[in-house]
């Protein structure tokens, strides 16, 4: 059995390269075809394609979430101001003056002030 | 040889062909994404992209308690119910649902309008709270929709209408700080721009996503104190009841920064439900929209000019006859029998008319209301306590009303007379509180105004700086009048309580009624203030009317002053002297 050498090794010690530069250059006996490269360049943008895809979708997730919150803080926000009014009325001036409490109040023959 | 030649030219034709199919195909391409690419874009950004109105939030309006900021206007949202009546399956389910949760927010003819098949859309219930919504929705009818909307909440029910207004179906204020603040209060709407899916929800992909947050509405804070409102709303009424009028103002100043505290009307309204409202009129705000004669109230002007011009002074005498003649008129006292040598003290006290036409005329050269006695009074009537001129207050629908110039044929000795004791010149019961409040707070003139401040974003009450006042008179001159009026109302013996410091001057003013002066119906009004020795807190000035109503301004007037008056000294725990 012998062994195929993939590789040739080319001396260019007689190019006149000048000194201290790579004398040396390896040639890959690996020819790929045309075909080949399409395939590949074909796979890349198929990949890139799908890596993209994955982050717009996952960008779309993160909007619905979002929504989700949105809506939660409009309901949260809906049932405050539903409170604040609530709270309003109950304080309001003829509520008070109609309530019970008033009702049972007398006024005060004479008032004193600390001088 | 010939085959070859052949089938080369087959080949030569069909790639001929293919190629001019790709040129036309090319040609097309670039026509439509080079040429046509805007259009093209426009119209794929119509389908894709949705512009979402954020809406912004009307501001809150509040009132002070004391000085405590509590809301007089708010915003609720509500939900008004619908039916398609082609897809509901269960109309008696529906009718019982909607009547057992909106009440009397239900359209009574709900059967009649579930029946007509007709249409695609009836309203069954309008106005229903969120939690009625809520309830609704619970029982998962067929073909009910809901429709959200804002509307304006009024917790004190109908205090202060006219100096509130409303919020009209549309959106846009109407009367009152409603009307003369909408851009303030209505804020500025946001936009969200976006590429949505079906459910129209925003989604964070394309480059022309715009999103531009709402900026709500100031929330202002008005002077009104709502207790001192609620109060003098309370007073009016009984003091309507009591003397029969059928019409009735009154408003409460703080006379050290011009500040409304109190602005009340009778007839009123209830702003919630304004669209019910038969009387347009009980939508203005009397105070500042109705100028009118306002009689001997305004002696106090004349007298302050007097004394701040240095022609009389409180003992300053004159000959009291009953009558006067001015020109080719002569005009007599209400009050006759005071004749004599008598004071502009006792004048004021009994509110002589011919103490003040004196007082005119020796504005001029003591014996007619010549130009310069004219001129005089104008200047101080309209530069210098601005009647006859807007005073700015931030109501809407203020009236400038009337001073007839000096210079015009109309602005004559006999005007000028009738201007003297409070007839002849139309204006507002603010320009005539604003100016009477410039008499007993040392002689300046505040800009009235019904804004206390603002409620920032964090919900902090944020007070207005005090407008810088001008100065009308000398402080001399106030102190003086403070004192007049102090002593005229002193005529009405044991009104007020003892060791306070209150003061003012009855007006009882004729009515002109198709172009002549009316005998059997008068305007009762009463202007005072009420305080401590030392600072007057409050301005008050009550006015009453009714058609074919002779009031006076002592009798029907007065004790509703005497009434807010009363109170104000509790309310605003002003220690009595001694």
């Amino acid at each position: 059995m012998s062994y195929q050498r993939t590789q040739t090794f080319n001396s260019r010690r007689q190019q006149n390269w000048s000194r201290n530069q790579n004398t040396v250059a390896f040639t890959s006996t690996v020819k790929l075809g045309p075909v080949t490269h399409t395939v590949i360049i074909a796979l890349m943008i198929t990949v890139l394609g799908l890596i993209y895809l994955t982050q717009a979708t996952r960008a779309t997730s993160y909007d619905y979430a979002t929504q989700k919150v949105d809506n939660q803080i409009a309901e949260l926000n809906s049932q405050k101001s539903d409170l604040e009014v609530e709270n309003a009325r109950l304080t309001a001036l003829e509520t008070v003056k109609n309530s019970n409490v008033a009702s049972t109040m007398t006024t005060p023959a004479s008032t004193q002030y600390a001088q | 040889m010939n085959l070859e030649l052949q089938k080369g030219s087959r080949s030569k034709v069909l790639a001929t062909i293919l190629l001019g199919i790709m040129v036309v195909f090319v040609i097309r391409l670039f026509y439509l994404q080079i040429i046509q690419h805007s259009y093209y874009v426009g119209k794929a950004n119509q389908e894709q992209i949705k512009r979402l109105t954020i809406p912004a939030k009307r501001g809150v309006i509040y009132a002070l308690n004391d000085q405590t900021p509590v809301p007089l206007v708010m915003n609720q949202t509500v939900y008004t119910v619908f039916a398609d009546p082609q897809t509901t399956n269960d109309d008696n389910k529906i009718i019982d649902v909607i009547r057992q949760v909106a009440g009397g927010n239900a359209r009574s003819n709900l059967k009649a309008l579930l029946n007509n098949k007709d249409s695609r859309y009836q309203i069954l219930a309008t106005r229903i709270t969120r939690v009625q919504a809520d309830k609704i929705k619970s029982n998962n009818l067929k073909g009910i929709g809901f429709q959200e909307q804002s509307q304006r909440v009024y917790p004190e029910g109908s205090l202060a209408a006219q100096t509130l207004g409303f919020v009209d179906f549309s959106g846009a204020g109407r009367y009152g700080i409603e009307s003369e603040l909408n851009s303030r209060l209505t804020g500025m709407d946001g936009l969200l721009q976006s590429v949505t899916d079906v459910s129209d929800v925003p989604l964070t992909i394309g480059n022309n996503n715009i999103n531009k947050p709402a900026v709500d509405g100031d929330n202002v804070v008005l002077s009104i104190d709502s207790n001192i409102q609620s109060r003098v709303e309370q007073a009016l009424v009984d003091g309507l009841k009591r003397t029969g009028a059928t019409r009735g103002s009154a408003i409460v100043i703080n006379p050290s920064n011009g500040r409304v505290m109190a602005m009340a009307n009778l007839p009123t309204y209830d702003p919630s439900k304004f669209n019910e409202v038969q009387d347009a009129a009980a939508f203005n705000n009397g105070v500042v929209s109705a100028p009118y004669e306002p009689g001997s109230d305004v002696k106090t002007l004349t007298m302050a000019t007097g004394i701040d011009k240095g022609v009389v002074t409180p003992d300053s005498t004159y000959v009291n006859t009953d009558y006067i003649r001015v020109d080719d008129i002569v005009i007599s006292n209400a009050a006759l029998g005071h004749t004599g040598t008598i004071s502009f003290q006792y004048a004021l006290n009994w509110s002589l008319n011919t103490g003040f036409v004196t007082v005119a005329e020796r504005l001029g050269d003591g014996k007619s209301i010549n130009l310069k006695a004219r001129q005089t009074m104008y200047d101080y009537f309209y530069n210098r306590f601005k009647l006859g001129q807007i005073t700015g207050i931030e109501v809407a629908s203020e009236a400038e009303g009337t001073i007839i110039p000096p210079e015009s044929a109309d602005g004559n000795a006999v005007r000028y007379s009738n201007m003297a004791f409070g007839q002849g010149l139309d204006v507002t019961m603010i320009q005539v509180a604003s100016a009477f409040s410039s008499l007993v707070n040392g002689g300046k003139y505040y800009k009235p105004t019904v804004l206390a401040g603002v409620i920032d974003k964090n919900g902090k009450y944020i007070e207005n700086k005090v407008t810088t006042p001008s100065n009308p008179i000398a402080k001399s001159t106030a102190d003086q009048m403070r004192v007049m009026t102090h002593v005229a109302r002193g005529m009405f013996i044991g009104i007020d309580p003892a060791g306070y410091y209150i003061g003012g001057k009855t007006g009882t003013s004729q009515v002109i009624k198709n172009g002549t002066y009316t005998s059997d119906e008068t305007i009762a009004t009463y202007l005072g203030y009420g305080g401590s020795e030392d600072l007057t807190r409050y301005v008050i000035m009550v006015q009453v009317s009714g058609d074919h109503k002779a009031l006076a301004g002592n009798t029907d007037a007065l004790p509703i002053f005497t009434d807010i008056s009363n109170w104000m000294l509790n309310y605003l725990e002003i220690q009595p002297k001694g």
